[in-house]
Formats: structure tokens, sequence, C-alpha cells
């Protein structure tokens, strides 16, 4: 009862006209900002900081969680269109959904996007208002030993990620580890292959990596083929350009596990919207009927890591809410604002301001629904930018990878990084070496190298820390699980082989 | 929309300054270390949103974020920008600590235009609230029994996290584990989940913590104890005899630049910390207000850094200048 009688005074507050307004100029500026690579949201919340001051402080916040859950809507979009991910939680879409872009099905790519991101989204509020403070207290049993297990489980999904030759997949993946190696060590303070560099200090900003190694090294790929000047196949027709009955049923699994993998992922304040992604698009191909079909343009490789990133949203602000812990960088402007407004995060901030809790959950219910209404039409729309011929949109995809690159941090030192890594990207192309692994590899490395020393420092260097959990202990065996998968499906053939003879 | 046109009157009737006083006639920008949320940034925010509502600049200022390598890059970007006018930056701690620790950091407070210190930053040290330690002397005799088996979440190893346990270690002659963790929230979590013993904290941080009932409170890492804890000794009271290091905050600018602008700089800083705004905002976030100007932040700046060398030393850290 508490809930309805909390949500029907959230919705007296969100219903308002002033916070509609405010409500669809976040959830606007959101997908606007999601579509441009570069400008994150956390940079873009702090920079209209100061105009909060002059509203009330709930239409404030509405406004700013709208720009937080919109930008993931609008982050598919160029990973799609373009192959440049918008922001590092829509690389994962990059893999399936521009392969349908060039299958002649961006439409449906885009379209299916949405409506995942509306689903998971929607799932993920739900879950803010029915258990924001049980599954808080859940997370904080979460630790580092159960911090490494599941980037294990995540790395391991590389496995399933390999195209025809594990070899290639895993020196990709150890590169990508590599990767995430360099810069200042957290524990010692010492640097790793800076190479006296100040720019490396704090490491390869993943993002670089994935616009260098997928977008410039497809235009640069595709470059070479010097075909006459073509334009990808974009289908004439409205109802072409949206996805089908059956795009929705393939995509029915990939819903669920999206929005569930994406709001538990989002509870922990050490992992973040990145890894839910390719979490939830390693566990869709995982049971898969169809993964070998993973990679070359399927709905549902679009649909999973898609829904992940939006439902992350409402569980990242649940250790805000109700702890006062912020678990990424948005979140941390989030809540600095909640202080520079004269608010006391913490665990009484919602007893003690529940019109201002509830008033968030009831925006995010109506945000989430004036996002899907105000993508699916923009849809076709965008289609139609894969109609511009190649050398015009190449240049494009080049200049839109530079500025969103720069932007992001301002150095001429990154800018050169991304054109290595565009090169590295078109040499992996031509040497038929996967990238998805070394991707995979550099966003899970830092983070489950820190886990796993975290772990040792806790136990004085004993391992059996790692198995002694049972958390940590089942993830551990999933993730054996899925190392033995490519054995066991080798078996398989050898002894249907047997068979046959 | 009048915020644009304050900016656009005052940039048309400023006039360039010759010698004498300087006055900013272009926009400033303020350069942060840490991204949009990091404890600089915030500050930096809140210090904008103050000037502009108590008229202190005749223009406006813009936040730039240059995060890496946990100060090095922000403070090399200053530094490279000798002699111009517009623009200072926020430093803290690390930028003081970082060059004697890495090689890549070759730019010091020194190499800069120190212009004025504005804040010391307390902490205290908490356990969670069924912890077994009363007191802080409960914690260090538990450590002393147990070597190495007590936990502490923090930040880096050069944080003052790990500079107050390495005092309190060597004055009682006890030891425990040190964690690092990224993220602040995720050293919270550390200690609320049970996972760690005891971690050094903002004391706003951990006030709300303490409401609820999660928190406990040993001791304050301060010389005189904090309004919002009356009852808490601080560490000498607590029977340990350390010198807190203090958390500080300030403002340097890029080399180079005319006397005049540090003088103009000292006043509005000055100016800023008698406002009734900026008071409220360094009591709500429970900092202390600790202005210097030029002259007297130097000298801070190397009784800093002698103290910090010696405690990073004897902590084992390799110390590069």
């Amino acid at each position: 009862m508490d809930v309805i009688s909390g949500l029907l005074q959230g919705f007296a507050v969100a219903l308002q006209p002033l916070n509609l307004l405010w409500c669809f100029v976040g959830v606007v500026l959101g997908t606007v900002v999601g579509v441009m690579p570069g400008l994150g949201p956390p940079a873009t919340i702090a920079m209209l900081l100061p105009l909060t001051f002059l509203m009330n402080p709930a239409s404030a916040m509405i406004m700013l969680a709208g720009i937080y859950y919109g930008a993931k809507y609008g982050g598919s979009t160029t990973s799609i269109l373009l192959n440049v991910p918008g922001e590092s939680a829509s690389v994962a879409t990059c893999f399936d959904g521009y392969q349908m872009a060039r299958n002649g099905r961006a439409g449906a790519a885009l379209g299916i996007a949405a409506i995942a991101s509306f689903i998971a989204g929607t799932v993920g509020v739900v879950g803010v208002m029915l258990i924001a403070p049980p599954l808080a207290r859940m997370a904080l049993a979460f630790s580092s030993p159960e911090y490494f297990a599941l980037m294990a489980l995540g790395l391991a999904m590389v496995v399933l990620l390999a195209g025809r030759s594990m070899v290639k997949a895993l020196l990709a993946m150890l590169v990508g580890l590599w990767l995430a190696g360099i810069g200042t060590d957290l524990f010692s303070q010492t640097s790793r292959f800076t190479f006296g560099r100040m720019e490396l200090l704090s490491g390869v900003d993943f993002v670089v990596v994935a616009i260098g190694v997928f977008a410039i090294g497809e235009v640069l790929a595709n470059m070479e083929g010097r075909k006459a000047a073509e334009s990808l196949p974009v289908p004439k027709g409205l109802r072409n350009l949206l996805p089908t009955m059956q795009d929705l049923k393939d995509s029915r699994f990939a819903f669920v596990n999206g929005s569930v993998v994406g709001f538990l992922i989002g509870v922990l304040p050490g992992a973040g919207s990145t890894i839910a992604s390719f979490i939830s698009y390693g566990l869709e191909k995982a049971v898969s009927r169809r993964p070998e079909q993973f990679g070359k343009g399927v709905v549902e490789g679009v649909a999973a890591p898609e829904g992940a990133n939006n439902a992350e949203t409402g569980g990242a602000l649940i250790p805000m809410l109700t702890l006062g812990i912020p678990g990424s960088s948005t979140t941390a402007v989030l809540l600095a604002a909640l202080v520079l407004w004269g608010f006391k995060p913490g665990p009484l901030f919602i007893p003690e301001n529940p019109a201002m809790f509830w008033g968030l959950v009831a925006s995010m219910y109506i945000g989430n629904l004036m996002l899907l209404v105000l993508n699916l039409p923009l849809v076709p729309l965008f289609a139609q930018v894969l109609r511009t011929p190649v050398y015009i949109l190449y240049p494009l995809i080049l200049g839109i990878s530079v500025v969103g690159v720069y932007s992001t941090s301002g150095s001429l030192f990154d800018v050169w990084l991304l054109a290595g890594f565009g090169l590295l990207g078109y040499l992996m192309r031509k040497l038929d070496y996967p990238s998805a692994p070394l991707i995979l590899g550099l966003v899970l490395g830092g983070a489950l190298e820190r886990a796993l020393r975290q772990s040792l420092m806790m136990s004085d260097g004993s391992l059996s820390i790692l198995v002694s959990r049972p958390v940590s202990a089942v993830m551990l065996s999933l993730t054996l699980l899925i190392l033995l998968i490519p054995l066991f499906n080798k078996f398989n053939a050898w002894r249907l082989k047997a068979l046959d003879n | 929309m009048q915020k644009a046109w304050v900016f656009i009157v005052g940039a048309a009737l400023a006039v360039p300054a010759f010698a004498q006083s300087f006055t900013p006639s272009r926009p400033i920008e303020l350069v942060v270390h840490t991204g949009p949320g990091g404890g600089s940034d915030v500050l930096a925010r809140a210090m904008v949103v103050i000037m502009e509502k108590e008229k202190l600049l005749p223009v406006r200022a813009q936040v730039a974020n240059k995060p890496g390598g946990g100060g090095v890059v922000a403070a090399a970007y200053l530094a490279e920008k000798k002699g111009e006018q517009h623009t200072i930056g926020i430093f803290t701690g690390v930028w003081l600590t970082n060059p004697l620790t890495s090689n890549e950091a070759k730019v010091s407070l020194k190499d800069l235009t120190p212009i004025a210190r504005l804040l010391l930053e307390p902490a205290v040290i908490a356990v969670k609230a069924d912890a077994p330690y009363k007191t802080l002397a409960d914690f260090v005799n538990a450590a002393k029994q147990k070597p190495g088996e007590l936990k502490q979440s923090g930040g880096s190893i050069t944080s003052r996290d790990n500079v107050v346990r390495q005092q309190l270690q060597k004055v009682s002659g006890s030891r425990w584990q040190y964690i690092s963790f990224p993220g602040g929230g995720e050293r919270i979590a550390a200690l609320l989940g049970g996972h760690v013993n005891m971690m050094v904290i903002e004391p706003n941080e951990a006030g709300e913590h303490i409401r609820a009932g999660n928190m406990r409170v040993l001791a304050q890492v301060v010389d005189k104890r904090l309004a919002a804890f009356p009852n808490v000794p601080t560490l000498k009271e607590a029977g340990f005899d350390v010198t807190p290091v203090p958390q500080v905050r300030g403002v340097v600018a890029p080399p180079g630049i005319p006397r005049e602008n540090v003088v103009y700089w000292e006043g509005v800083f000055k100016k800023l910390g008698q406002t009734e705004s900026w008071k409220k905002y360094v009591a709500d976030n429970q900092f202390e207000d600790a202005y210097q100007n030029a002259a007297e932040l130097t000298r801070f700046y190397e009784e800093f850094t002698g103290q910090m060398r010696g405690i990073l030393q004897e902590a084992g850290i390799k110390t590069v200048r």
C-alpha cells in the first residue's frame, strides 16, 4: 500500500505541467547528448548545474535524471548507423547493430533498440520503486572476490565472441588486457607502460580504442575496396523501416535478459553499464538457438545490450538514493547536485524526502514513455542517413570520430591514439582477428585486476577467498562451464563424425 | 539569457588591463583535475555559482575538466599556459604529492603561480556501527593482537587515508591491511558490507550514516574538535601523538603572470571567503575555512611536501624527488 500511495504522490508531483516540461527537456537533451559521440551525460549535467539553482529541486532532479536515461536511448543511434559508439555503454550494440544496418535493416535495429530501451528502462524503474532498500543491502554483500568472479565470467564470454579461430580471439583479448594495464597502478602508485607520457598516466580511454578499432578500422577496410560510390541499402516504405513481429518475437528473451542483467549489475557500485551490456550480450549468445548468427546482424544482439544499459540506470540510482553511494560518474554529479541544493543524501534521504523520491520515480515512467514516442518516429529519419553516398559518409564518420574523441578529453594525444587504433582495427580486419575480444579485455581488465588484488589483500594472500564465498564460487563455476563449451562442441563434432563412420 | 547579457556587456565594458591593476576581460577558465562529479569539480562549480551570485568577477567563469594522472595532466596544462591571464586552477593535496612519487609528474606548485589556500578538509575515523571497537585504542589494540588481519578501505597509497594509517601504525607498533578502491562509493560500500573494518571518511559523508545508525566514529583527524562531533576525541586526545596531515584545496595560476594579477586574485578569493554563501557552503560540507595568501601558501607548500616526503619514505613508498 505504501508503494501505491507513494506512487500516487509521485505522479501528483511529476504530472505538474512544469515538471512535465522539465522532464521533456531532460529526455530530449539526453537523446541529443547520447547521439553525439563525445559529450556525455556527466559533463552535460555538470554544465547545467548553475541553471538548476533557479528551479525547484524536484523539477531539477527530474530534468537531470531525464538527461541520464535519455542519453542511453540516443547512444545506440551512431553505433548502429555508423559503427561509432556514442558512449561506452553502446559499444556492444555495434556488434550486431551495424551489421544489421549493412544488411539494410538499420530501421529495424534502431526500432528494436528503442523498444528494448523502453522495456528495460521501465523494468529498472519498477525495481527502484519496489525493492530499492533491500537490494541496496544485498549489493553491500558483494565485495572484491565477487567482483573478480563477475569480471572473470564476463571475460569467459571471449569463447563466445571468438570468430573462426579461438587462438586469434584469445590473442586479441590479451592485447585488450594489456591495454587495460596501462597507466598508474592504484595499489603501488607506480606507472606502467606509460613510456614517459603523462597523457597515459590515467590509462587508455576505452572510447578511443572502441571508436578507432570499430569505426576507423571499418572505414579504412571499406575504402580499400575502391568500389564505385555506392550507399548501403535502405528499403523504401515506412513498414520496412520498423521492426517486424518476428523481430519482436526473436527479442523476447533479450528483453528479459537485458532488463534483469542490466538492473542487477547497475546496483553494484563497482561495475557499470558497459560491463552490463557486454555480459547481457554474451548471455544472449550463450543461450541462443542461433549463436552462429551473432555478429552478423541478429536483432536480439541489439536488444540485449541496449536493454541492459537502460535498466542499469534504474539500478545505479539505488545505491545513490538509498545509501548516498555513487556508482558512476553520472550518479556522482547527481549526488553533488543534491548536496548543492541543500539535501543530505544518505540512508535517510528517501524517508525524509518522499515527495522528491516518488516524484522522480513517477517522472521516470513518464520520461521513458516520452522517449519511446520521441525515438520511434525518428527511426525512419535516421535510417535515411545511410542513403548518403559513401564518398560523403566515410569522411563524415572520420570527422565525427575525431570530434567525438577530442571533445571528450580535449587532448590531441587522444586523437593520435585514435589514429593508431584505427590502423590496428584495419590490420585486425585484414588478418581476420576479431575486435570484440580486444574490447572485452580492455573493458574488464582493469576491474578484474583490481578485484583480484583487493581480494588477495583481504585474505592476506590466500586464493581460497575466491571460492569460499558462495556467490563468487557460483559465478566462477559458471565461468568454468562457459570455458568448456568449445571443448564440448569439439567433442560433439567428433562423436557425430565417429557415428557417421 | 540574463547571464549571457551580463557576460556580453561585461566583456564590452572591460578595458584591456595595462600594468597597474588587473581586471579580467574574458571569461575565466577554471581548471580542475577531476571529471564531472569529482571533489574538485564539485567545489569549482559551487564556487562559480557563488561568485556569480555575489558578483565577485566582472566576467563569467567556466569549469574546464582536465582529468588524468590524478592531477598530473591538469598541472601540466597550467604550466603550458605560461603567462595566460585568464586561466586559474584548483589544486589539492595530490598536486603536491604526485611530483614526489611519479617521474611523469614534472610540475609542482613551485613551477606554477600559487594564489591562495582556501580550504582544509577534515576527516574522521569510522567503523561499522556493529563493530566491537568503541575507541580508536580498541581498534589499534585489536590490530596489534592480530597483525595484518584487520582491514582499512581507502584511496591510493599516497592519499591521506593511508598517511593516517602509516602514522598510527608507527606510533602504536601495530599493523593492518590497506585496501585501495578507486571510487569513494566503493570504499564506503566495503565498510558497510563488513568487508573491511575501518575507514578514514569525510565528516559529511559519515554524518548521514551515523544518523541512520550504520557507522560509529572513533576519532577525528584534526587538531581541534569539529562542531558536528563535539564528543569525539581528536587523534591526540585519543592517545596517539600524531600530527594530522591536512587535506588542502586552493587556487593556482599559470607561471609567468604579473604580480598585480596575483594581488587581484588574492583579493577575489579573500572576498569570496567573507561572503555568506561561501560560509554556508563551507559549513554545509563541514570544511574548514583556511584562507592563506600567496606568500603564506608558498611556505605551507614547503612544509607540507617536507612532511609528506618523510611519511612516504617511512611507509616504504618510493620517492623520486
